[in-house]
């Protein structure tokens, strides 16, 4: 069998299973997004070219959700990495004799968003929350977590405390796996911690560092559970996501046609990045 | 692109042919979830199945929903042309959106003694019925007596009051019955039991305003644009959003929210934060719907206030007293496997010995005032119900067409906008305007 | 003694980072334990007089409410939405991670799936589910549960593969074995700890999938997060919030139960393996 037939048969389970399950969708979803279509006549759009996208495009709401699923997941993507770094190689040497403190730590993460968005929508809420009741308590006043001025630090913070636990989790993983003469080595030639973290560590789980913030940024940037359950779209829309952007688009205003351009650009882009950044590695390895 | 259209329905059908429907047992009812309506609507169905001309075949089998994304999935299975149920919700507000995938209802004949003319209104379209009504949703001031009369009393506070109604309305007021008051009696009786405002208050807010970019706390926040005469077009179908009425109630608003008046999370709080900030006593009144006066008056569910709260009818304005006021009801799904089945169960609902059924198990229907006296002992609060829907109810022109949930959504995301300081007032009525033009064209 | 002196400030941001990450958790686990009088007098997370009360309301079986069929149907599609993904992914991310082979299309089109918002999905999904019969049912909710996972398989399994030292399948090469032998008994059993890895998380995450279960299901095959908004009612109403904090409590235990329990199996299987290279 030539290399060519195998790696084509390597790829047919996953290729199938696709085109299955969302081959009819997309090719729907791509007629729905040059149509003029709403609920109403989901069976007999019209089409209208172009229209769609150029509407999106216009659409001062569709940049404002574009940047924030940025910020949002950059930020975040950022904050749980190294918060998730921090705690893998500082917590390493206990970990190692208690197993049981990885389950304690992973908790959050298990939770669905959704569900942990409506424990703190309890949580936060100034009159049955636990966390302003000890503020008032203790400190005599309890800012308002979720007005216009805080909701990004208050929804930032809450996205990075359920999800540091998966970057720790695979640092954790990864430094664990470092070969251990390599450590030895090292510190027969008398490198200082901080060197080795920084000149041998670091690189040795540079990989995993790579895939958890890559993961996590991709998670953050399409934010949606958590978010929507705790301020919808947000006072004015300050809080739209581009997950929510299209949702609301789709199920609210049932502007299907515009929710599925908009989709259809964000496949496209993001698409146009992997594309190019598996040419790179390919390369790379050549 | 003529073709292309033609391949894409051909396509489609092929796709969508609905296999042959099997004879079904049974008529399946979608109701809406988890409240008093379904409790009552169980006891309804009960009562229908024991009836003995009711055959086997059409007995009425209830299914529900999650509450969260209700619309959404509803929206999805009619419009995906579903089989799932064969009598679904319907609500005033929706019934524009739904109305292609339903099939018009015939009520029983004695309807409209009922539930009266208007009742019925609630779930017409186009000149066509295509529901019955089940319950009605309507707002109440929710009020706290004690302090109110406390107030009342205390003629050494009245100055104050008149001072800090100056200070922020511009207009000096003296305190009043909550049943007389103006929407500027409302909002200094909020400023006045603000601790901000007034360090001797003894709740932290005078109110609580329902500010989560949500389409339902549009329908809370209308009836006082309403009470200045506002409407969402005139009759020859311009829209008039942009108009003093707008104005002044957006910017009565807006005083109580940049005073402090409403809690600091006001932006993200719906019915629920609402109901658990006024429960914790420390809130001096509120509008809130009808529903919540079950809870927020029963001492086991609400301790701290129940046997100290009120409930009376919207503040006044220049143009007259009102609350927004739609109705819950169940409609016939047009691809149904039972439609017949479901057409006799939704016209038995209409019938006095079904709305009296449900009304005695919980429900909260609008009925007529004969039918409702004999039912007047048990359940008193629907008096003032009835009552209420038909002196002060009002639906906006144009809240009932297929793009009506999408103007409350436009209108929750740009007065949000201007209240939390995002956009000018200008602004967000413009944008409302144009967007509002585009969807009820 | 002196060790554990020299763990103590270790412990104490175990400590921390434990309770701040967890304090909803605590939180709504505390208002679970509460009468509805309680928690509205005082919503700190003492309790002083715990009642089971919530989680008999939440587990009494009704007419309406039976949290054990949520349960069951939840298991039974995450099963499938986390099992499907590691079979289909496997044989491609070796060919991925091996030969560079599909990085231009497949790859980041199975990637991307995880960057999309995929509710765009459901209203041509459930047409066709309606058309082929597998709405509201549990094998319908299993294969898209399957679909979200997808990504999240084909690059952990890439990023395992790449681990894997490639003189092994070189050696098994040169002996004659066939690409289909050095999959599986070779990079396979290497692999098991990242497989167990892409189990858990792709089993947690369908369990805690909304939407779809939302969209396409009604009756039959409602999954536990849909179920337990069932107990929600009226967006609580001012008197549920403790049924609403027990009905989370008890639709999160299974994948916390998983979690722990496998946390430990992984652990062992990279002790085993983790010499290497």
């Amino acid at each position: 069998m030539s290399p060519k037939t195998e790696n084509r048969i390597l790829a047919t389970p996953i290729v199938l299973f696709l085109l299955v399950m969302l081959g009819f969708p997309a090719v729907l979803d791509i007629l729905y997004s040059f149509s003029e279509v709403s609920f109403e006549n989901l069976r007999s759009p019209t089409l209208n070219g172009g229209k769609n996208f150029i509407k999106v495009v216009n659409d001062p709401e569709f940049w404002a959700a574009s940047w924030f699923s940025l910020k949002f997941g950059v930020a975040t993507a950022l904050s749980e990495c190294i918060l998730g770094l921090v705690l893998a190689v500082y917590l390493a040497p206990i970990i190692r004799k208690n197993n049981w403190m990885i389950a304690v730590l992973i908790m959050p993460m298990i939770i669905a968003p959704a569900m942990m968005g409506l424990m703190y929508r309890l949580v936060l809420h100034e009159f049955v929350g636990s966390l302003p009741h000890y503020l008032y308590l203790w400190l005599g006043d309890s800012p308002a977590f979720l007005s216009r001025e805080n909701v990004f630090l208050t929804v930032f913070t809450i996205e990075t405390l359920q999800w540091t636990p998966f970057a720790f989790l695979l640092i954790y993983m990864a430094y664990e796996a470092i070969p251990s003469e390599m450590r030895e080595a090292a510190s027969v030639d008398g490198t200082r911690p901080w060197r080795m973290f920084w000149f041998i560590e670091v690189p040795q789980m540079a990989p995993t560092l790579a895939v958890a913030f890559f993961i996590r940024f991709i998670d953050g940037f399409r934010v949606f559970d958590n978010i929507f359950v705790l301020t919808g779209a947000g006072a004015g829309g300050s809080t739209t996501s581009l997950s929510i952007y299209i949702y609301l688009s789709f199920f609210r205003s049932g502007d299907i046609g515009k929710a599925l351009a908009a989709s259809v650009i964000l496949f496209c882009v993001a698409f146009v990045i992997l594309f190019f950044a598996g040419r790179l590695l390919r390369r790379d390895r050549a | 692109m003529r073709k292309s259209n033609k391949y894409l329905a051909t396509a489609a059908a092929a796709l969508l042919a609905v296999l042959p429907s099997l004879a079904s047992a049974e008529v399946t009812v979608l109701g809406w979830p988890g409240g008093p309506e379904e409790v009552a609507l169980r006891a309804a169905a009960k009562l229908y199945n024991s009836n003995a001309d009711v055959s086997e075949d059409n007995k009425v089998k209830l299914i529900f929903f999650s509450r969260d994304g209700f619309y959404d999935k509803l929206q999805a299975d009619l419009a995906a042309g579903t089989d799932a149920f064969d009598a679904n919700l319907l609500a005033t507000y929706s019934i524009g959106r739904y109305a292609p995938y339903l099939k018009p209802v015939t009520l029983s004949d004695n309807a409209a003694e009922v539930f009266g003319d208007a009742v019925l209104k609630t779930m017409q379209f186009e000149g066509q019925q295509f529901g019955v009504p089940t319950d009605l949703s309507l707002h109440f001031l929710y009020y706290r007596t004690d302090l109110i009369q406390e107030l009342l009393e205390d003629a050494s506070q009245h100055d104050k009051y008149g001072d800090i109604s100056e200070e922020y309305l511009g207009v000096r007021l003296s305190p009043k019955d909550p049943d007389n008051w103006s929407w500027q009696d409302f909002a200094a009786n909020a400023l006045y039991f603000t601790k901000s405002v007034n360090s001797d208050s003894p709740t932290r807010y005078g109110t609580v305003l329902q500010l989560k970019n949500l389409l339902f706390n549009m329908m809370v926040f209308h009836s006082l644009p309403r009470a200045y005469g506002a409407d969402w077009m005139d009759a020859d179908g311009n829209i008039t959003v942009d108009s003093e009425a707008f104005r002044e109630a957006l910017g009565l608003f807006k005083i109580l929210v940049d005073a402090g008046a409403t809690p600091k999370d006001s932006f993200s709080y719906e019915y629920a934060e609402a109901n658990a900030a006024f429960g914790a006593g420390q809130v001096a009144a509120m509008m809130q719907w009808n529903a919540a006066a079950a809870d927020l008056m029963d001492a086991k569910k609400t301790p701290v206030t129940a046997t100290v709260t009120a409930t009376i009818a919207p503040p006044t304005g220049p143009e007259g007293r009102f609350t927004h006021v739609h109705g819950l009801g169940l409609g016939v799904n047009a691809s149904g496997k039972n439609v017949a089945g479901a057409e006799a169960f939704v016209q038995w609902m209409s019938t006095s010995e079904a709305a009296t059924t449900y009304a005695l198990n919980g429900g909260a229907p609008g009925l007529s005032a004969e039918v409702v006296a004999g039912i007047a002992s048990e359940r008193p609060d629907l008096v003032p119900l009835g009552q209420f829907a038909s002196n002060y109810g009002f639906v906006m022109t144009g809240g009932t067409s297929a793009k009506a949930l999408s103007v409350y959504e436009l209108q929750a995301k740009e007065f949000t906008g201007f209240l939390s300081g995002g956009q000018s007032l200008d602004e967000a009525l413009a944008k409302t305007a144009t967007g509002m033009a585009e969807l009820l064209k | 003694m002196k060790n554990k002196y020299k763990d103590l400030p270790r412990w104490i941001v175990f400590a921390i980072a434990a309770f701040v990450m967890n304090f909803p958790v605590i939180s709504t686990l505390s208002t679970a334990l509460k009468t509805n009088a309680e928690i509205s007098r005082d919503p700190g997370l003492w309790v002083h007089a715990p009642t089971l009360n919530n989680f008999a309301v939440v587990l009494q079986v009704t007419e309406r409410l039976n949290i054990f069929s949520y349960l069951h149907n939840s298991l039974v599609a995450s099963l499938i939405g986390s099992i499907l993904p590691i079979l289909v992914c496997f044989p491609m991310a070796y060919a991925v991670a091996r030969r560079g082979y599909g990085t231009d299309v497949i790859f980041p089109t199975v990637v991307n799936l995880r960057a999309m918002p995929l509710i765009i999905f459901a209203i041509p999904l459930y047409m066709m589910y309606q058309t082929v019969g597998l709405l509201d049912t549990r094998l319908g909710l299993g294969l898209i549960l399957a679909v979200v996972n997808l990504p999240l398989a084909l690059l952990l399994l890439i990023n395992a593969i790449n681990d894997v030292p490639y003189e092994l399948d070189e050696a098994a090469r040169m002996d004659g074995a066939r690409i289909f032998t050095i999959l599986v008994k070779v990079v396979f059993p290497i692999c098991l700890p990242t497989l167990a890895t892409v189990f858990i998380f792709s089993f947690i995450t369908a369990w805690n999938e909304f939407l779809f279960g939302l969209m396409l299901t009604t009756s039959e095959a409602v999954p536990m997060t849909v179920g337990a908004s069932f107990f929600f009612s009226s967006g609580g109403g001012g008197g549920q919030w403790g049924v609403a904090a027990a009905v989370i409590i008890v639709a999160s235990l299974p994948p916390v139960v998983l979690g722990v329990l496998m946390y430990k199996h992984i652990s062992r299987s990279m002790t085993a393996g983790a010499v290497k290279g």
